[in-house]
């Protein structure tokens, strides 16, 4: 939907933001479950099936909130860039990004499953801590 | 023997909840914000935007700008104004509750008198005369 008709919307930019909360719903849902596995909870699940399938929910969660954020921020981007709670977000995106790249090389297996040691729980813990602080940046966007 | 580990709270989730609740009053969602009584600004408009998520005007008062937040645009539109009532350089007087931050060059208008014209984007809220 170009920018100009979001902008001026009654019922689209509601709908677009309502399905930007349901991504971030379904993200950190499956990131906190990801992470809470590697870190040795939630044992009765079967690990590595379990963490594919939180895999592939959270990219596409991230997915879904990408293509909805990026049009939200188009509509007053000058506006949002200058705005603090907004930088601490798209700050922590690119750390968790970094967070994870790190979990992948050093602390997987050959198959890109993380590994069941020490280094894979500490990235895993990190990750909570980034996302947490996105989740929470993101809501604060709206408030300064 | 292995125990299935049912879903323990998460002390993260617990903490971000609770840094929600504790700071109620920065918000230009809603009134929290606000100071109850009315006032009253006037200068010089120096930019509109009439769009999601709400509408605002910045206001040259004085050599201070000022942040005013109308209503979100198709309520604004309702109260017939648009882009295309006011530019940059307009006098306008907004009426409505500043910021409870004094230091805070921000209201929230509920009224707003441009051109000769006023529009009332929260009617319901308009002080009465």
């Amino acid at each position: 939907m170009p920018t100009r008709a979001l902008r001026a919307s009654f019922y689209a930019y509601p709908l677009v933001n309502a399905t930007h909360v349901l991504s971030i719903g379904a993200l950190l849902t499956s990131v906190v479950l990801m992470d809470l596995r590697i870190l040795g909870f939630l044992s009765a699940q079967n690990r590595q099936p379990f963490l594919k399938l939180m895999r592939r929910v959270a990219l596409t969660a991230f997915c879904g909130a990408v293509a909805t954020g990026v049009p939200m921020f188009a509509i007053r981007a000058s506006e949002y860039f200058f705005n603090p709670a907004f930088r601490l977000k798209m700050l922590l995106i690119v750390l968790a990004g970094f967070n994870l790249v790190a979990l992948r090389v050093f602390a997987s297996e050959p198959d890109g499953t993380p590994s069941e040691k020490g280094g894979a729980r500490f990235f895993a813990g990190l990750s909570l801590v980034l996302w947490l602080g996105v989740l929470v940046c993101g809501r604060f966007i709206g408030f300064l | 023997m292995r125990m299935p580990s049912p879903l323990r709270p998460v002390p993260g989730l617990s903490f971000a909840l609770v840094l929600a609740t504790v700071f109620p009053a920065l918000a230009h969602h809603g009134w929290s914000w606000t100071e109850d009584e009315f006032s009253e600004i006037e200068g010089t408009i120096t930019q509109v935007y009439v769009g999601n998520p709400h509408a605002t005007l910045d206001v040259d008062v004085e050599g201070e700008i000022w942040r005013v937040e109308l209503a979100p645009p198709s309520q604004t539109m309702r109260a017939g104004f648009t882009e295309e009532t006011a530019k940059p350089g307009d006098e306008v007087t907004a009426i409505g509750n500043r910021s409870l931050d004094e230091n805070e060059r921000r209201m929230k208008a509920v009224r707003i008198i441009v051109n000769g014209s006023t529009y009332d984007v929260y009617p319901s809220r308009v002080p009465s005369n």
